[in-house]
């Protein structure tokens, strides 16, 4: 535990062996909670008998995989998942921009309360929040797409502005001075000076939602309807067979397919969301 | 936010006669474009206008109109809404159901935030400083894993994990001798077997916290410290703790409101059986909802829980906000 506590770069090459040791360790606590997740991806690839006999060694097939594109609608909802994520989440970070900048630099007497009730959205226990949102979104005609990609925004609005204020502040607001000083206009400070100093804050308010949305069960299966079902509502819905038994293989093979997208953006884009816990505060190796 | 605060002359206060005083002073060139637009606290506010409209529509109306569901008597499929004033709110206080899964909850969610912050804060001390360590991406990535998989999927898939005849836990249990464990429908293990899948889904996030706060943690400090000969326990009392803790007690935070709140995982996996061993208020809640379709009660309930929710809270952030400014 001591040699971790020194600075992140002092370590030299003498004692090989510790290290070594060091990052096997680190491995395999990493592989530990990787196991779990290994099992379901395994079992995408068996067949149901290898499942429920508990196989570990199986000749690998592709049947899962096929048969869940050959179920009705599972390729809607991989498409819908996909544009209902990634739509609300760049529609929430571009509004949410504007909003931390003003919160950042105009310091109202409100910042502080309007940002602690933005977060409380965040308290109100779904289940709750439904009951209301299910009788709105009838009076309204809004569970369709369309108002599913307005709530889902509004999920990920509190995050994003949270996480940008932070990078805002960080920026020093002489930047926003001087522009101004040379004739540029607020909105030319925002988007030109101010913006391409907090893309890492961007990208991880992007990538920490899309997350938190892509996984959203409960709206989606208590209030919505055709044309909104994404994946998640498809796996609870798809589980059961006619007979009444537990699909695993296509539970393993849906959940490992949608897997897939989140993993290869933590992978892809690892640093902001590093960075992006720390509110624009980096300053160490993170 | 904890950044040195560039202190500018105060220029971009909202209102009262200081700003324009130094707008006057300050602006003698953008005298031609837009230049009321810039320091006016209207600019400002219509800057927020796209969040707040959001805000007001998805967030408020609805809870708004939960609160007043509250005071009604409304069945879904069974008749109007009958205004009942309070009479929800008094059941509450006698509902022992009720009072019963928030013990547990409390129960839950205190083992739970527990376990995940002492062992997330170790692991990310662990991981801490291993930027030179062999797929280290790959290493993370896996880490991260259990908490971007779908809850309702890994659920379903820790059923089939614990199930006592052809679950691998039991058959790896079974090779060394041990009888086949219930996990989920032994009411004396089922509770620790939910906590044990969260704790598996939500340690890598307070992992995730814990690097990003010691990332935070400036390197010319570190070096001070090491110039100093602090031992682990200063380093950590003296150099980490004052800046990475904001950092870490916001991931303590939602951990806490969402361990709170933890409904999926028992819908899925026990749906708060055996017995009411695991069920939970955010589970007990979907049930009032949507099983007994009894909206108003469940309303008043849902209101209650947020107002313990806020107040929590606001106690919270207050304590953090006071040794923040320290």
């Amino acid at each position: 535990m001591t040699k971790p506590m020194t600075a992140p770069t002092r370590r030299s090459g003498k004692d090989t062996a510790k290290t070594a040791g060091y990052y096997s360790l680190l491995w395999v606590v990493a592989i530990l909670f990787f196991l779990p997740i290994l099992w379901i991806v395994m079992a995408a690839f068996k067949s149901n008998t290898a499942i429920l006999n508990t196989d570990y060694l199986f000749t690998p097939t592709l049947d899962n995989i096929k048969s869940v594109f050959d179920r009705p609608n599972v390729t809607s909802q991989f498409i819908s998942s996909l544009y209902l994520s990634i739509g609300s989440v760049i529609l929430a970070v571009a509004v949410s921009f504007p909003a931390a900048y003003a919160f950042s630099r105009w310091k109202f007497a409100y910042t502080d309360f309007l940002m602690f009730l933005l977060l409380s959205t965040r308290m109100v226990p779904a289940a709750a929040a439904i009951v209301p949102m299910l009788l709105m979104f009838n009076l309204f005609g809004l569970r369709n797409p369309f108002g599913f990609f307005l709530l889902y925004t509004s999920f990920s609005i509190p995050f994003s502005v949270w996480i940008l204020k932070g990078f805002i502040d960080g920026v020093s607001e002489r930047f926003d001075e001087t522009a101004m000083v040379n004739g540029a206009s607020r909105l030319h400070v925002m988007f030109k000076v101010v913006l391409p100093q907090v893309k890492p804050g961007l990208v991880a308010a992007f990538i920490f939602n899309l997350i938190f949305v892509w996984n959203e069960y409960l709206f989606n299966f208590s209030i919505g309807s055709e044309g909104v079902r994404n994946v998640p509502y498809g796996i609870a819905n798809g589980l059961v067979d006619s007979g009444g038994n537990v699909d695993w293989g296509f539970l393993a093979a849906m959940s490992s397919l949608y897997l897939i997208v989140p993993m290869l953006m933590i992978f892809l884009f690892q640093r902001y969301l590093l960075v992006g816990m720390t509110f624009g505060t980096v300053r160490g190796d993170v | 936010m904890t950044t040195t605060p560039i202190s500018t002359s105060d220029t971009e206060l909202p209102a009262g006669p200081g700003a324009t005083a130094s707008n006057k002073t300050k602006s003698p060139k953008k005298s031609k474009s837009s230049a009321s637009g810039h320091r006016s606290p209207w600019f400002g506010r219509s800057l927020l206008a796209p969040v707040l409209a959001f805000f007001i529509a998805l967030n408020v109306i609805p809870t708004v109109w939960m609160i007043g569901l509250g005071f009604y008597k409304y069945t879904l499929n069974l008749g109007d809404p009958r205004y009942v004033g309070t009479d929800n709110f008094t059941d509450i206080f006698t509902d022992q159901e009720l009072w019963g899964a928030f013990s547990r909850t409390l129960i839950f969610m205190v083992s739970a935030v527990g376990i995940e912050v002492s062992l997330g804060a170790a692991i990310g001390f662990l991981f801490w400083g291993s930027s030179k360590m062999p797929g280290r991406r790959l290493a993370l990535t896996l880490m991260f894993a259990p908490m971007v998989m779908a809850p309702i999927a890994s659920g379903q898939f820790w059923k089939l994990i614990y199930e006592p005849s052809f679950g691998v836990i039991n058959d790896l249990l079974g090779k060394v001798g041990v009888d086949p464990i219930s996990f989920l429908t032994d009411p004396d293990w089922a509770f620790r077997a939910v906590l044990f899948v969260d704790v598996w889904m939500w340690t890598p996030f307070m992992i995730l916290m814990t690097l990003a706060a010691l990332g935070s943690v400036p390197s010319a400090e570190l070096e001070a410290a090491e110039i100093d000969r602090l031992n682990s326990f200063e380093r950590i009392r003296y150099v980490i703790w004052p800046n990475g803790k904001f950092i870490l007690m916001l991931g303590v935070l939602l951990r806490t409101i969402d361990a709170f709140k933890t409904t999926d995982l028992v819908q899925t996996m026990t749906e708060g059986g055996p017995g009411d061993s695991t069920e939970f208020v955010g589970f007990a809640l979907f049930r009032q909802a949507f099983n007994s379709l009894n909206l108003g009660y469940s309303s008043a309930v849902a209101l209650v829980l947020l107002i313990i929710a806020i107040a929590f809270t606001s106690i919270y952030l207050y304590v953090l906000n006071l040794s923040r400014s320290k």
